[in-house]
């Protein structure tokens, strides 16, 4: 077998039509990665900028209420990820800035998309771009006529005469034409490596093997699946064709067919309605600017016996403060409510788009690109989700300050001085570790290694009876 | 005659090909179904502006109850004041939408970037948080959603690849070639006639799909609209047909010419549009918005805190007519009116924020537009988006009428504020005819 593999590359190696496509085509996914980090690089220093200018804003308060600061806030700016360099999955359509404040959740806002008129409906050159659609099509192209034309030259009753037996050829051919996949993606990973070797982390390199594992079993089953119809099939065109449906309905209709149908299974709130909803249980609650809420009235009664005194301005803190964040603490139940029930809406959209793995392998691919490359829905949550703990922290500190730091109730003119603003920490954020998420994959994996199992069925079983002339 | 025999003859072969009818049928259900998602959104978006309206008529109607039995605001919140412009005009609910086009049926465009109504107030801006898209899921609006014009711009030149790749190839193949040439004279109009038939085909698929999709909405409201766009789709099925031809007449092989029809679609549905948009991106990164931070926060301090000589000098200059108000004239130094107006000031400032990013934006775009020669998929997308009033620009055009609403709604506050008008119910039902007109 390893013979057949070794005489197939000479034959590819000799071809100059085959040369020459695989040359213009490294060429095209060396500029992918050149230009995915040059933009990255770039869009990492806009990042930096921004955070450094917002963060110099804070720090250099004089002097301000701790409310005030509240109302002033910060803002967030999703930072770019080296992994994007790969597969930028939904970051260029979701938000880059996320502004936090007291009282109120925002939403993440500036896409890049909104920023300019269409052009690309697939996304950038990056290199998931080049190894989910063009590479599968390569190796169909290249496995479309490999038995085929062995039978009509006749090779194949040579081969079999030889003592070669069917099966090991037609899955030499399969893993030659794979080996090809592999080792253009490992040319891609490769390069990837050199240039961010210094940046590489354990991490990082967990889940590039992830992304090169993914993308090795969809080549097996891509290149399996050819070589088999050209074995089956009479002649390669038929082969070629029948694998170009495939690879049309598996990439270009399907995952979108199925996507616009996730979202209307599991349907999402429009905005007015959720904010209708967030603020009708909101007004349920403390109202943190409104003494005379009956809740404010009875915080007030409790925190007051438990100080032992009669009104709020005997009290040795800033009741104001603790109402504030009474009022945040409300606010945050009723954030986890509704966002959480979002989450759950977009968990459940998520795992019915991952069922499409069962007759579209191109789906749990994608799924697994985007995921190990921490820049699909899942990842872009666990950031907002990291932005809203920071909030809470943010906002508390002010909250506690303003009830703690020396003032009494009513004194909103009392300011604290720079060194609080200075002691604030700034927002950290922390990359999602794969351990932590891997297990949301799975099923996109396992579907992935069934399909490659069932591939090697179909061609032990499927080729059994195969004409060798 | 004999290219007419030709024309009708490929008709045999067509029906005789399982793999191209099969195909063609795919076409017809993946547009429905195109067809459809654009109709869905049009119709969700028509519900949830509906939905607003009825919203806004009930807060309308709480206001309007506060004047007509003596109440200045509900009991709970006694700061507020609704016989005083500021409050009156905090409860004037003022919504401005983008109605959706009918058109949207056949091209949902750049609309799920962005957000389509928006409710305004003195210190709004067209880049708020309500502004960016509805609450969606991420992946889907990256993977973009199955409509007419992706069923057209990337399903119509491979299902024509379908109908044409084995051409002449197969002809080729079978060593009938040459005695094809014999009994049809012209090699060339054997090949017209032939991909010739397959094109009126796919116009005669494409009108009926097209007509099927006006009748979900009502485009045939919008005058010229079906017809603009059938045209466009027209000239870009013809855009494919004279490449597939000119590979069909110089190709040698079925599989070779598969090969090729099939790099040119790479070419343009990926490569270059991917390569555009990564080369954009670097060019011009994306804004993080950080002049428009500075001016809604420190700016906004920097005004707030200035005397009020130097806020009344700004307004008057803003608004020269101030000077004739009743504060004015009667020189009332009360801080409280300038607190008031201050949100004016800040919106010149916004404007001047907004202005730069839009700049940015066009450049990008102008960038873009260059590449349109060599980008066709990019230009008829962005003709599509533009007939079916999706384009950025037309998002753009949206932002503007906004901003002249909240221009509007300051100058009112600031007059009113300095002129100390007593709202009532007749000046409140003023408000909202005046700040509901959006033009």
């Amino acid at each position: 077998m390893f013979q057949i593999i070794k005489n197939e590359w000479r034959f590819l190696v000799r071809s100059r039509i085959f040369l020459g496509i695989s040359i213009a085509f490294i060429s095209i996914m060396l500029l992918s990665v050149f230009l995915g980090n040059y933009q990255t690089q770039k869009q990492a220093q806009t990042h930096q900028n921004a955070k450094d200018h917002v963060r110099q804003q804070w720090v250099s308060i004089d002097e301000m209420n701790p409310h005030s600061a509240a109302h002033y806030g910060t803002f967030i700016f999703k930072p770019s990820n080296l992994l994007s360099n790969l597969d930028e999955g939904v970051n260029s359509v979701t938000g880059n800035v996320l502004r936090v404040e007291g009282h109120v959740q925002n939403e993440i806002v500036h896409s890049e998309a909104s920023q300019m008129q269409a052009v690309s409906r697939f996304g950038k050159l990056k290199p998931s771009l080049l190894l989910q659609y063009i590479v599968p099509l390569l190796l169909v192209f290249l496995a479309s006529n490999s038995i085929s034309n062995e039978k009509q030259s006749g090779r194949l009753k040579l081969l079999v005469l030889q003592g070669a037996k069917p099966l090991q050829i037609i899955l030499a051919k399969t893993l030659s034409v794979w080996l090809y996949g592999v080792v253009l993606l490992s040319l891609i990973l490769f390069v990837y490596g050199i240039l961010n070797l210094q940046s590489l982390t354990a991490d990082i390199l967990a889940r590039t093997s992830l992304f090169f594992l993914s993308y090795c079993l969809y080549y097996f089953i891509i290149s399996g699946l050819t070589v088999f119809f050209s074995a089956r099939w009479q002649n390669a065109t038929l082969a070629l064709t029948s694998m170009l449906g495939i690879w049309i309905m598996w990439t270009i209709f399907l995952p979108n067919i199925l996507m616009s149908s996730v979202e209307k299974w599991h349907e999402l709130p429009s905005r007015n309605e959720f904010q209708t909803a967030m603020k009708e249980d909101r007004s349920k609650g403390l109202d943190g600017h409104n003494p005379t809420d009956k809740r404010s009235l009875a915080l007030k009664e409790k925190v007051l016996k438990e100080y032992g005194v009669d009104s709020v301005s005997q009290l040795p803190i800033n009741f104001d403060g603790m109402r504030m964040q009474a009022d945040e603490d409300y606010g945050n139940s009723v954030w986890d409510k509704h966002f959480g029930s979002n989450r759950n809406v977009l968990q459940k959209q998520k795992q019915s788009f991952q069922l499409g793995g069962i007759v579209n392998p191109f789906i749990s691919l994608q799924n697994t690109s985007m995921g190990f490359m921490a820049s699909d829905n899942l990842h872009h949550q666990e950031f907002l989700l990291q932005v809203e703990n920071y909030r809470r922290v943010f906002i508390k500190m002010l909250n506690d300050k303003q009830t703690f730091g020396g003032s009494k109730t009513g004194n909103w003119g009392w300011k604290i001085d720079n060194a609080f603003f200075k002691s604030v920490p700034d927002f950290d954020y922390k990359p999602t570790q794969i351990s932590a998420v891997l297990s949301n994959y799975m099923l996109d994996v396992i579907l992935m290694i069934v399909w490659t199992i069932l591939v090697v069925l179909l061609i032990v079983f499927g080729t059994k009876k195969i004409k060798i002339v | 005659m004999r290219n007419l025999t030709i024309f009708l003859y490929e008709w045999k072969h067509f029906v005789g090909s399982p793999f191209k009818i099969v195909a063609v049928l795919l076409f017809i259900l993946a547009s429905i179904y195109g067809l459809h998602n654009g109709a869905d959104l049009y119709k969700k978006q028509n519900a949830e502006i509906e939905r607003i309206n009825k919203e806004a008529e009930t807060k309308i109607e709480t206001t309007l109850s506060y004047f007509e039995n003596n109440q200045k605001g509900p009991e709970n919140r006694p700061w507020i004041d609704v016989t005083s412009p500021f409050w009156a005009l905090w409860h004037t609910p003022t919504y401005h939408f983008k109605k959706p086009s009918p058109a949207l049926v056949y091209n949902i465009g750049q609309t799920e970037q962005y957000g389509f109504y928006k409710a305004i107030g003195t210190s709004s801006s067209p880049y708020d948080a309500d502004m960016t898209n509805e609450i969606s899921n991420p992946e889907r609006i990256q993977s973009g959603t199955l409509d007419f014009s992706f069923v057209i711009l990337f399903l119509l030149p491979l299902l024509l690849l379908v109908l044409l790749y084995n051409i002449k190839g197969q002809e080729a193949e079978h060593g009938f070639l040459p005695l094809v040439f014999v009994q049809t004279g012209s090699k060339n109009w054997w090949l017209l006639s032939r991909t010739a038939f397959y094109t009126l085909l796919l116009l005669l698929v494409l009108f009926g799909v097209m007509l099927y999709g006006a009748m979900l909405t009502n485009v045939f409201d919008s005058e010229h609209v079906f017809g603009n766009i059938f045209l466009w789709v027209t000239l870009y099925l013809f855009f494919w047909v004279i490449i597939y031809f000119l590979i069909l007449k110089y190709g040698k092989n079925t599989v070779s010419n598969t090969l090729q029809m099939i790099g040119v679609w790479l070419l343009f549905a990926f490569i270059i549009p991917a390569t555009v948009q990564q080369w954009i991106t670097i060019e011009k990164p994306t804004n993080l918005m950080v002049d428009l931070i500075d001016v809604s926060r420190d700016t906004k301090s920097e005004i707030n805190a200035q005397s009020i000589q130097k806020i009344d000098a700004q307004l008057f200059e803003l608004y020269p007519n101030l000077k004739n108000t009743k504060v004015a004239k009667e020189n009332i130094t009360t801080s409280g009116i300038r607190g008031l107006s201050t949100d004016a000031l800040i919106n010149v400032e916004m404007k001047n924020a907004t202005k730069t990013i839009e700049e940015e934006n066009e450049s990008k775009n102008k960038l873009i537009s260059k590449t349109y020669w060599f980008n066709p998929i990019t230009y008829f997308q962005n003709k599509l988006n533009q007939l079916s009033n999706t384009h950025y620009n037309d998002y753009e055009t949206y932002r503007n009428t906004i901003q002249k609403s909240v221009d509007k709604r300051n100058k009112i506050m600031v007059f009113d504020v300095w002129n100390d008008i007593k709202v009532n119910k007749e000046k409140y039902l003023e408000y909202i005819t005046t700040l509901s007109n959006n033009e």
